[in-house]
């Protein structure tokens, strides 16, 4: 049996005309959900409730851990259907209790005036190690759980330009990075699964940005990190299965919360397609007395 | 969409404080109001601002630390704004707020808004970008009062008023003059009048000028601006973030880039240095720009 995609993976039932349900594939169900599906599905819902128009710009709060055990329910508020723009809020539910909440802004494609910054110097992704590759070596003695876990076959392919750093006490760094990615299975000839699919990557290694000025990693004992928003604005259509470069800089740490921008260019001729900025929890936990 | 420009017309007596000010009229709702004197649609930060303050209204102690809107529809000044607040969650370290802006029955505006305790640990930030002092620059309505120089007595008085926030810059108003530009810009401002001891106002307050200026930056390299015949500009969405508690009463520094406009929109990010080089602040916005199809 083949592996589902993350497309089939992502794809919502429908309750009712603006009500949806989603689940978490069996194998994702570790601790919590990953942020980047319910970014995924809620802009998936906001979707099945629009016609025609391309979605252009994103905003979500991650409000409380999702339960990967459990569907997620998807209520979709239809803000306004305008001549040029139509507005979409979705609220994310489980437990009877907001787990997450996204607005989203469509609108017709046109054309006009055009800017973009240049795509940074960066070496070619086919020269750039896989991040799984990466963590494989760096986690070969770890607990079998994880081994397992990196073993299987991850929806978005990575390659972190510097080298992906898996261990616990990492030199203090400059806050910004560069990672290569794509999906891996074929998202087919619909326009908005590129853009719901880039959506679910966008809010991978992002808020690692962050952290590397502070000689921390995610798996550094005691340090606490989690996405808390997640904004969007896709500049161009691309096909993301092609190679993109996603370049990541983070203005800003301070009171518990580190703040994050990212920019994706299409490899092949260097369009900045998106624009990403988050910020996230980063702290230590307070020793327990 | 909002207006783009703020009002330049604030009555001589109000503080800033006070035009924003709401009434609640249950727990989880609020009505405010637009100065008599706003041009014909509301400015989009004064919406910010409101709900802002109508979510700070349901919270205890705990301070914003970003808040994402988008605007939906233009913001008729001549009516209140009724802003309903939905309690998303009251958690052991975040509070989350959505706030709803409603007139005619219909949303003109959505906010979702995050708050925590102040607390210690890792800091980084963006060194600030070198350029000219506060002290060097002339304000910008006096920049418009010389452009204006001729024109009739009762633009002039409108262009004397005293304005909210004072703003000055290199060349915000008059960029378009000699060609296109780079997509960049700074301006330095603060607030007026008095803000006050309560830090969530400064907040509030920042938040408020942040729309301004900010849109104009997408607008340099095409030799555009918001009084350009059949030029059409709004802004679309808003996002801030905000690093450390500042008093808005003393100068900072807004620095802006747009980093894309393609497909009838600019994207536009800003940065906010308190005057000792501290990032207090940071902004995303995107706006719409446009040509008017000719009729």
């Amino acid at each position: 049996m083949t592996s589902p995609t993350l497309a089939e993976t992502l794809s919502l039932e429908r309750l009712e005309v603006n009500l949806f349900r989603g689940t978490t594939p069996d194998k994702d169900r570790r601790q919590r959900i990953y942020g980047g599906q319910v970014i995924a599905q809620s802009l998936l819902a906001a979707y099945e409730t629009v016609e025609d128009r391309v979605c252009h710009s994103l905003h979500c709060y991650f409000i409380r851990p999702g339960d990967p055990s459990i569907p997620i329910v998807f209520e979709v508020d239809r803000s306004r259907d305008g001549g040029s723009f139509t507005t979409r809020r979705v609220i994310a539910v489980q437990h009877g209790q907001q787990i997450f909440n996204l607005a989203a802004s469509f609108q017709v494609a046109e054309d006009g005036y055009e800017h973009q910054s240049d795509m940074p110097e960066a070496p070619a992704w086919d020269g750039v190690e896989d991040d799984a590759e990466v963590r494989r070596r760096a986690w070969a003695n770890g607990p079998p759980a994880d081994l397992d876990w990196i073993d299987r076959e991850q929806p978005i392919e990575m390659r972190t330009v510097d080298g992906k750093y898996e261990g616990v006490s990492p030199d203090p760094r400059e806050p910004h990075q560069q990672v290569w990615f794509r999906a891996r299975h074929p998202i087919g000839d619909d326009a908005y699964m590129h853009r719901v699919i880039l959506a679910y990557a966008s809010d991978m290694s992002l808020l690692g940005t962050a952290i590397r000025p502070h000689g921390v990693t995610w798996r550094t004992p005691g340090f606490q990190t989690a996405s808390l928003d997640h904004a969007m604005w896709f500049h161009h259509p691309t096909d993301f299965n092609e190679w993109h470069l996603y370049a990541q800089e983070s203005p800003s740490a301070s009171g518990g919360r580190g703040f994050n921008l990212g920019y994706i260019y299409r490899a092949s001729d260097g369009v900045l397609v998106a624009t990403c900025a988050q910020e996230g929890l980063m702290r230590m936990r307070k020793p327990k007395v | 969409m909002s207006e783009t420009q703020a009002p330049e017309t604030e009555g001589q007596d109000e503080t800033l404080v006070e035009t924003l000010q709401l009434e609640r009229i249950e727990e989880n709702l609020f009505r405010g109001t637009t100065p008599d004197n706003s041009p014909g649609r509301i400015f989009g930060g004064q919406v910010i601002a409101q709900s802002l303050l109508a979510a700070y209204e349901t919270i205890e102690a705990r301070v914003a630390h970003s808040l994402h809107c988008y605007f939906i529809r233009p913001g008729d000044p001549t009516v209140p704004i009724l802003f309903e607040v939905d309690r998303s969650r009251d958690g052991g370290s975040f509070t989350t707020r959505r706030v709803v802006a409603i007139q005619h029955g219909k949303q003109i505006f959505n906010l979702a808004a995050s708050f925590k305790d102040p607390e210690e640990g890792f800091h980084h930030q963006a060194a600030m970008p070198a350029g000219p002092h506060w002290s060097e620059l002339k304000d910008q309505m006096e920049v418009m009062r010389e452009l204006m120089k001729d024109a009739p007595e009762k633009m002039k008085a409108w262009l004397s008023r005293p304005m909210p926030i004072e703003m000055r810059s290199q060349d915000a108003r008059t960029y378009w003059m000699d060609g296109p530009k780079e997509p960049s810009s700074q301006n330095w401002f603060r607030c007026r009048t008095p803000i006050g001891d309560n830090a969530h106002m400064h907040q509030v307050i920042l938040a408020y000028a942040s729309d301004m200026n900010l849109l104009s930056t997408a607008m340099r390299p095409h030799g555009v601006h918001w009084q350009t015949p059949g030029f059409q500009s709004a802004s679309l969405d808003h996002a801030m973030w905000f690093h450390k508690p500042t008093d808005f009463n003393q100068w900072h520094l807004y620095v802006h880039d747009s980093p894309s406009a393609a497909d009838g929109r600019g994207f536009i990010r800003g940065q906010i240095y308190a005057e000792d080089g501290t990032l207090v602040a940071s902004v995303a916005q995107e706006g719409l720009l446009r040509m008017k199809p000719a009729k």
